[in-house]
């Protein structure tokens, strides 16, 4: 197991899923739940003769920020995508369930809780979304992650964390937008349909997912950031991450109702406001947007450094 | 099709030691592995275990952990692996990664 401390300064885009899950969470509180020594494995890609993880891809555990007692989930890219088939949704639903019973035993023993002190889930999204071997299955479990974050609301806030190399897209791209918090770094990369697919059904001239620059200010940290589709924006460590996720734990839980994108009449009439706006402006790139949300040097912001580019970027109000 | 699992038992004559506790390291991403080394009383043996989507390289798998098994004079282990077409230098070094890990050296 690596070394707590050694963790914190790490690069969180190249951590692998079991670091970012013990790194996120205070040293040495980490309990993994459904490990790897349980061998809950796929059953589906044993039989079609694709390797098999011991843990599916997927990280399941519970620990401890400060006060906070935090359930964590995190996907692991190099192992298929970090696709979510029967045994790593299975995994992710229940550690949300888990998390809100926790929350419902809790409050009724301690009615006097503080918000710090009481649970919040974080996921750490690495993935394109159904893991398409296991297809049914996979869809089922995006179906009943999207229903325990039903159940989840106004009680236990769920954080989503976007900074992995492979990206959150497909299916789990509308789960990271229906949680209640998103935080990403510059290198996090964020939408629903990703760059490649994008390519592949409307050709090249629409879309060149080969030109790394065009993807990122299309679908990247930065640019989410100035669109409203995340809430923060930090450094890429795993210790700024933890940092975002111990700020916002110690939060009312109704605070979050202002931080979610989807989910109540006002978001419904911003979404709209955006669609009247895309259709009004007809931007051809990222950097239309970023000009029109009162940036005079949008190319600029591409590469500055991550502190002048949060001090001095207007985000887009619509 | 299906997955190939290889099941073996190794043994060798110098004095052997264990590992104190169960450790897990390694992804299974294209070209690499992962491990789960266990602690098991085998009369000295260590006992393997690998699951893997490639056929007919059995013999140089077995080759493979026998050079572990004698340079680290490992014994009572029970080794349980899920490769992903890891090459068997990648097997090796995953194999002494875990090792060191349990052991601390």
């Amino acid at each position: 197991m690596p070394k707590w401390k050694d963790l914190q300064e790490q690069s969180f885009l190249e951590s692998d899923a079991r670091a970012r899950a013990i790194g996120l969470l205070d040293e040495g509180t980490f309990t993994e739940l459904a490990g790897p020594f349980d061998r809950f494995y796929s059953p589906h890609l044993e039989v079609l003769g694709e390797a098999v993880e011991f843990d599916d891809g997927l990280v399941a555990g519970v620990g401890k920020i400060g006060k906070t007692p935090v359930f964590v989930v995190s996907q692991e890219g190099r192992f298929i995508g970090g696709s979510i088939g029967e045994v790593g949704g299975a995994k992710m639903v229940n550690t949300i369930r888990l998390a809100i019973e926790f929350h419902d035993e809790l409050v009724t023993k301690y009615p006097d809780l503080s918000d710090e002190e009481k649970p919040v889930v974080v996921i750490s999204f690495e993935t394109g979304g159904v893991r398409l071997h296991e297809s049914n299955a996979g869809l089922l479990a995006h179906a009943e992650v999207m229903d325990q974050l039903q159940k989840a609301r106004h009680k236990v806030p769920v954080i989503a964390l976007i900074g992995s190399k492979v990206g959150c897209f497909g299916g789990m791209g509308f789960v990271a937008a229906a949680t209640d918090a998103i935080v990403m770094s510059e290198f996090g990369r964020l939408g629903l349909t990703g760059p490649e697919v994008i390519e592949q059904e409307m050709g090249k001239e629409e879309f060149d997912s080969s030109d790394r620059a065009l993807v990122f200010r299309t679908t990247g940290g930065r640019h989410k950031y100035i669109m409203g589709d995340c809430n923060a924006l930090v450094a890429n460590t795993i210790a700024a991450f933890r940092e975002a996720v111990a700020e916002l734990a110690a939060l009312p839980v109704a605070e979050f109702e202002k931080l979610r994108r989807i989910g109540s009449p006002e978001a419904v009439e911003r979404q709209l406001r955006g669609v009247a706006l895309a259709a009004e402006m007809q931007p051809k790139d990222a950097r239309d947007v970023w000009a029109k949300a009162g940036n005079p040097d949008p190319v600029a912001l591409t590469d500055m450094p991550l502190g002048e580019f949060l001090a001095g970027v207007k985000r887009l109000s619509v | 099709m299906a997955l190939n699992t290889l099941e073996f038992h190794l043994k060798i004559d110098e004095v052997t030691h264990s590992i104190d506790t169960p450790i897990h390291l390694g992804v299974v991403g294209s070209g690499d592995m992962e491990v789960l080394m266990e602690p098991k009383e085998l009369e000295g043996a260590v006992s393997v275990r690998i699951v893997t989507p490639v056929a007919g390289f059995d013999e140089l798998w077995k080759r493979v952990v026998e050079k572990f098994v004698s340079e680290t004079l490992l014994g009572n282990v029970h080794l349980e692996i899920n490769d992903n077409n890891a090459t068997p230098a990648v097997v090796l070094l995953r194999l002494r990664q875990g090792f060191a890990e349990a052991t601390g050296k």
